[in-house]
């Protein structure tokens, strides 16, 4: 394993290089993540950015990067993130720029185009070997449309797509074992609530080559409906209760870098959103809420600390 | 024609109040229009929608600049010039505020020509962006401002809107509409139909002349970085965070690293410092402070303590000159 600079919180980085003033809503869990994880990446970074929430960041003349954003359809990031990955190499290859003014190449698309729109050119990318670094800010849901239903919105759950009794019929996409089926350079989930393995996820997934993804679980106020002021203790509660498992797939492995001692009830997570009210109002539907935690106690029997 | 602005902020449901009210009138006859009017802005940002209706065709379009009634949700939009709450006001339009504060404050602080009436906020909440069915009271209110409109329109248009948040929500909001109604009883039909604009009397824009220029510079391209630092997105707050910098244990990290907006920086001394010009007013600081240092105060509060803390200061230096 190799050597991290983040061994405890204050070695994080209090350099804040994304701007602030963003459109994002006060509270998105989803900005939390990238500002952290900007800090880390650094300047030397160009942003391939799907359809979303996101792409308010750099509405013109505004924009909090300190370099380059491009915009492509949702469907179609790892493409341009291909694009762009090839111009920087012609471009060194001709001698054009030096070594020195490379850039990173991230794409930063929502979970719409993650788990769903985007996957086909995904697969591309990963087939190709495409040397990017993929963030998906995971809201469980097309959250700058209104919060529709996406294939990574959590089972039982209510969107504007899926508003009756029992909430989303179907069950979130597993895109980390997706991803690891290809073989990629690196998979990893973080989340902005656990700053610390999360800066230590992306200062990894920084110096390597290849196809790399970052899946952070980004708690969403206005999708999830509940108190901006939330986010940080609905983000590690999803971690508590083994809803969100913090892990990574390197070398052909996958290791839990994050495994909750005394996992607790899943309950404590849902009672805190609206979207997951229904499943105790106006009484509480003991079957369902019994069937989400027992889907959580299959996936975590047999993970210990490895 | 009545011409109708509905000014709040994003969440607050004013474009809610202006479907309500449209809906109100189309009910009693009324050719409508209404339209909210926001950006990439989200909640707490300030909004407005707009309303229009005649008993002709509305050929008119875009956004009321005559408004008859312009009816405010959160008080401190007021002062926000982008809110652009005040403009074009004049002697025939009814300026309504929710507030705390008397309609004489608001008329010698403002000095517009129109009237002032105040919309008593129902509920004692200290943030405004969290007083439910905002939307609705202010429909009512407006509604019997105009004078014209009966209650059972009010009511139904109420229905036929918010049926598919089922019968609770429903009831609770036919209730909150049906005591603005009666208390605006005081004004009714305080609201008088504006003119018709005539074509002749539009003012044309006076256009500049832009050269035609090569695509890599006139094309959209943001040439430099952190420009978003530009946008006051201090604006969409109601509740101001305020740290007490004697509880502070110079942790440095919990407030500045949870901010999603990176509002909060830490100093030489490891003391956190918020930048309100950006701070949306999310209070997960304050949710996650371990000391519990930081304090939600609501904006309204934080002003009025700001600008007499100015006032004193100034009358200091006054005294000892
Ligand atoms: C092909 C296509 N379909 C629909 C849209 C409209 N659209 C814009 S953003 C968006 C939601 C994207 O969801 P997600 O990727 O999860 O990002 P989020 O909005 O949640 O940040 C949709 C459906 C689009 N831009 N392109
Ligand atoms: S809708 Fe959700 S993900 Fe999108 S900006 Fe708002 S909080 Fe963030
Ligand atoms: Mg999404």
């Amino acid at each position: 394993m190799t050597e991290t600079a983040f061994r405890r919180m204050k070695d994080l980085p209090s350099t804040r290089l994304l701007g602030t003033g963003t459109p994002m809503c006060a509270g998105c869990g989803g900005l939390l993540a990238l500002h952290e994880i900007y800090d880390i990446l650094g300047e030397k970074t160009v942003f391939i950015n799907a359809a979303g929430c996101m792409t308010l960041l750099s509405v013109y003349p505004f924009t909090p990067f300190r370099g380059s954003w491009l915009y492509t359809s949702m469907a179609s990031a790892p493409a341009g993130a291909q694009g762009v990955r090839d111009a920087l190499d012609i471009l060194l290859e001709q001698k054009r720029i030096s070594a020195d003014e490379d850039l990173q190449t991230v794409v930063l698309t929502g979970d719409g185009s993650a788990y769903g729109m985007g996957l086909s050119a995904t697969s591309g990318a990963i087939d190709r070997n495409l040397d990017f670094l993929y963030i998906c800010y995971d809201n469980e849901g097309y959250g700058n449309t209104g919060q529709q239903f996406s294939e990574a919105t959590p089972h039982a759950a209510k969107t504007s797509t899926s508003s009756g009794p029992r909430g989303f019929p179907g069950f979130k996409k597993d895109l980390f074992d997706i991803w690891a089926a290809n073989r990629p350079a690196y998979v990893a989930t973080v989340i902005g609530t656990e700053p610390l393995d999360l800066a230590r996820k992306i200062e990894k997934a920084k110096n390597m080559k290849g196809p790399r993804l970052i899946i952070a679980l980004a708690p969403c106020p206005t999708g999830w409906d509940y108190d901006p002021k939330e986010t940080v203790e609905i983000g590690k509660l999803a971690v508590k209760t083994g809803v969100w498992p913090l892990k990574e797939y390197i070398d052909g492995k996958v290791v839990h870098t994050k495994i909750p001692r005394q996992r607790k009830p899943v309950e404590e997570y849902l009672q805190k959103q609206g979207r997951f009210a229904h499943l105790f109002k106006p009484e509480r539907n003991e079957k369902l809420l019994a069937e989400i935690q027992q889907r959580i106690d299959v996936y975590w029997e047999g993970i210990s600390n490895e | 024609m009545y011409r109708i602005r509905f000014h709040g902020r994003g969440g607050q449901g004013m474009k809610t109040a202006s479907r309500i009210l449209s809906n109100a009138f189309f009910l009693g006859g009324y050719e409508v229009q209404d339209a909210p009017r926001y950006g990439a802005e989200r909640r707490g940002a300030p909004i407005f929608a707009y309303v229009r209706a005649a008993k002709q065709p509305i050929n008119e379009r875009g956004i009321i600049n005559r408004p008859d009634l312009v009816i405010v949700a959160d008080d401190s939009l007021v002062a926000i010039p982008a809110a652009g709450v005040l403009q074009g006001i004049g002697p025939q339009t009814v300026l309504m505020i929710n507030s705390h504060e008397a309609a004489r404050t608001w008329e010698e602080r403002l000095n517009v020509p129109g009237q002032v009436l105040i919309l008593p906020v129902t509920e004692e909440v200290e943030d405004r962006a969290e007083l439910p069915f905002l939307g609705t009271t202010c429909a009512g209110a407006a509604a019997r401002l105009i004078g014209i409109i009966p209650l059972e329109h009010l009511q139904q248009a109420i229905r036929d809107e918010l049926a598919h948040l089922g019968t609770e929500i429903v009831e609770k909001n036919l209730q909150q509409a049906a005591e603005a109604y009666e208390l605006a009883a005081e004004y009714a039909g305080k609201v008088i139909e504006g003119t018709e604009i005539s074509a002749q009397d539009y003012a044309k824009p006076e256009w500049i002349d832009m050269p035609f220029e090569v695509a890599s510079i006139s094309a959209p391209t943001i040439h430099t970085g952190l420009t978003s630092e530009l946008a006051a997105t201090g604006t969409w707050r109601t509740m101001r965070p305020v740290i007490d910098y004697q509880l502070c244990n110079r942790c440095w990290w919990v407030c500045s690293e949870f901010c999603p907006d990176g509002a909060i920086t830490v100093d030489d001394e490891g003391y956190p410092q918020i930048d309100l010009d950006q701070c949306k007013g999310c209070m997960i600081c304050v949710a996650q402070c371990p000391p519990h240092a930081i304090e939600a105060v609501a904006e309204s509060v934080a002003q009025l303590a700001e600008a007499t803390e100015a006032t004193e200061a100034t009358e200091a230096v006054g005294d000892k000159s």
